[in-house]
């Protein structure tokens, strides 16, 4: 993953009257989005270490592309695996609630099914055309890790973790590895190099055995559409394509001006600025 | 000097790739790559830099003895090893050869793990390697240090100092990882998650080695025996005491060489 800030100069937060703020506390990555009045105006992702420091620079990260102080912040919910260490967090809601809100911003009302793929976990959520979650489906113990593993992947093979995803795609043979579990994928990928397998073929390999096992998942919990992904691993074209072909279904294109990295935050983001509005 | 009179060392894993030089009994250089799905090339580059670090060329070396999981692959061509030797018999000869009372090695590597006892002579006893569900035990170290921001050894300087004695996963490194962030995400010390882990990986291994009986004296080797907050966990574990060979991940090498007897 890489770590970014940035933020929309079109937007003036002294002129807005919600300033709602989301910080997503994931297991490899640690997110924040700021709207003003429901508008997106400033982002960052940042790598987790302890959760709480890093729920610190994810906010700060954002607010350091703006004049705007923690203070000013009308309303934040945090929401993640961590969400319990976000100490400056008014509320915190669970990442199923503010994947499924998050995604229906930015695909639209049709989406109902949201497959969020991240480095610790991945969970199927199904959800109404207002973004209300009504049925979820958290990954087994043994399909933990997938998002975190393909780092490790990476480095194994040393390649970047952005590159791997491409060059996935570029072989049509490739070895049959344990679609089960990560370690035994691994494991299996790395007995390969003695029967030397190209390693463009041990990389589509290992991609197309995660997709199998993510597939169980999507498939157990049933899939309506629309369909669409989020998290880090949506931005990996050989789990993407993969895991499309294998369930025969075709996602909603990822939108350019979202990173599906930040669909949670942008979720708890949107919470918050409800929660204002009430009070 | 006398070209022919050194050897090469080379042990071939999974993770790392690891070549000593030696000359009769005397270690004069070494040096470990990252095997990068690419043998060969991770050999070379060991052979080199390990060549220079023993203050010798290339040219000099009377041959190459290979060892680890990939030694068929130094066998041919273009490396041409002179001499294999198996695995377990390198772990045996290299730690006999580090220390003369000891009669098992735990040898804690990158993907796999495993245990050899050898009498005086350093032929094998008895062998015994972790199974499939404990594979990548040194991958999964990297991984956590990684997680939470700090070198392998500050990991472990980390873990000697907590108190808590927390644990983490009975089975697998994936579900140990899991665990491990759900004690970060509850707050816990980042002293209390490096020792977690540390001891996952003890038990681990201490879990292997009750499929066989451990002959003293007991030395530990490969990578991880670098992490003392690991084999502080392991010596208590197997209730016995355990000694940290020198050059702890250059055991196989060198009892490659030892093992091929010198120069022929």
């Amino acid at each position: 993953m890489s770590e970014y800030a940035s933020i929309n100069e079109q937007l003036d937060w002294k002129k807005a009257e919600v300033i709602a703020a989301g910080v997503d506390s994931g297991a490899v990555s640690s997110k924040a989005v700021i709207l003003l009045d429901g508008q997106p105006y400033a982002f960052s992702q940042i790598r987790t270490r302890m959760p709480k420091e890093s729920a610190f620079s994810a906010i700060n990260g954002a607010l350091a592309k703006t004049d705007l102080e923690l203070k000013n912040i009308h309303y934040l919910v945090a929401t993640g695996r961590g969400r319990t260490q976000v100490p400056f967090a008014r509320e915190t809601i669970s990442e199923i609630a503010c994947g499924a809100a998050g995604a229906v911003r930015i695909w639209g009302p049709s989406v109902r099914t949201v497959l969020d793929a991240g480095g610790e976990s991945c969970k199927v959520i199904h959800c109404t055309e207002k973004g209300r979650a009504t049925a979820f489906l958290w990954n087994d113990k043994c399909a933990a890790g997938i998002g975190r593993y393909m780092e490790t992947f990476a480095d194994l093979v040393q390649k970047e973790v952005h590159e791997i995803g491409n060059i996935a795609l570029q072989s049509e043979q490739f070895p049959k590895l344990s679609d089960f579990c990560a370690v035994y994928a691994q494991s299996e990928a790395l007995d390969s190099i003695r029967s030397e397998v190209p390693l463009e073929q041990v990389i589509a390999a290992y991609h197309y055995a995660m997709a199998k096992r993510i597939s169980t998942l999507v498939a157990r919990s049933g899939l309506k559409k629309d369909f669409v992904i989020i998290g880090g691993l949506a931005k990996n074209p050989g789990i993407i394509d993969w895991l499309e072909s294998i369930l025969n279904v075709s996602r909603l294109a990822t939108k350019p001006e979202w990173d599906p990295t930040l669909t949670v935050a942008l979720g708890a983001a949107l919470f918050a600025d409800t929660f204002y509005r009430r009070t | 000097m006398n070209k022919g009179k050194f050897l090469a060392g080379l042990d071939a894993g999974h993770v790392n790739t690891k070549a000593v030089i030696m000359r009769e009994q005397e270690i004069l250089g070494y040096c470990t790559v990252p095997t990068g799905f690419d043998v060969v090339a991770a050999a070379q580059t060991a052979l080199n830099d390990a060549s220079d670090n023993a203050g010798i060329s290339r040219g000099e070396l009377g041959g190459i003895v290979a060892t680890g999981i990939f030694n068929d692959m130094i066998k041919v061509p273009p490396l041409n090893a002179t001499g294999t030797v198996p695995e377990y018999m390198a772990d045996a000869k290299g730690a006999l050869f580090l220390n003369k009372n000891s009669r098992t090695v735990i040898d804690v590597g990158g993907n796999i793990h495993k245990a050899v006892c050898y009498d005086q002579k350093g032929d094998l006893v008895d062998v015994v390697q972790n199974d499939k569900c404990a594979d990548g035990l040194g991958i999964f170290y990297t991984t956590m240090a990684k997680a939470l921001g700090l070198s392998e050894q500050e990991m472990t300087e980390l873990a000697l100092k907590s108190t808590k004695n927390l644990s983490i996963a009975i089975q697998c490194a994936l579900s140990a990882e899991s665990d491990a962030i759900d004690l970060m995400c509850q707050g816990t010390d980042i002293a209390d998650v490096a020792d977690a882990v540390s001891k996952f990986i003890a038990e681990r291994v201490a879990d292997m080695c009750t499929y066989m009986s451990l002959t003293k004296e007991i030395v530990v080797a490969g990578g991880l025996a670098k992490s003392q907050a690991i084999v502080k966990h392991l010596q208590s574990l197997i209730r016995q005491d355990v000694s940290v060979l020198t050059h702890p991940e250059y055991v196989g090498a060198i009892g490659a060489v030892i093992g091929y007897g010198g120069v022929k």
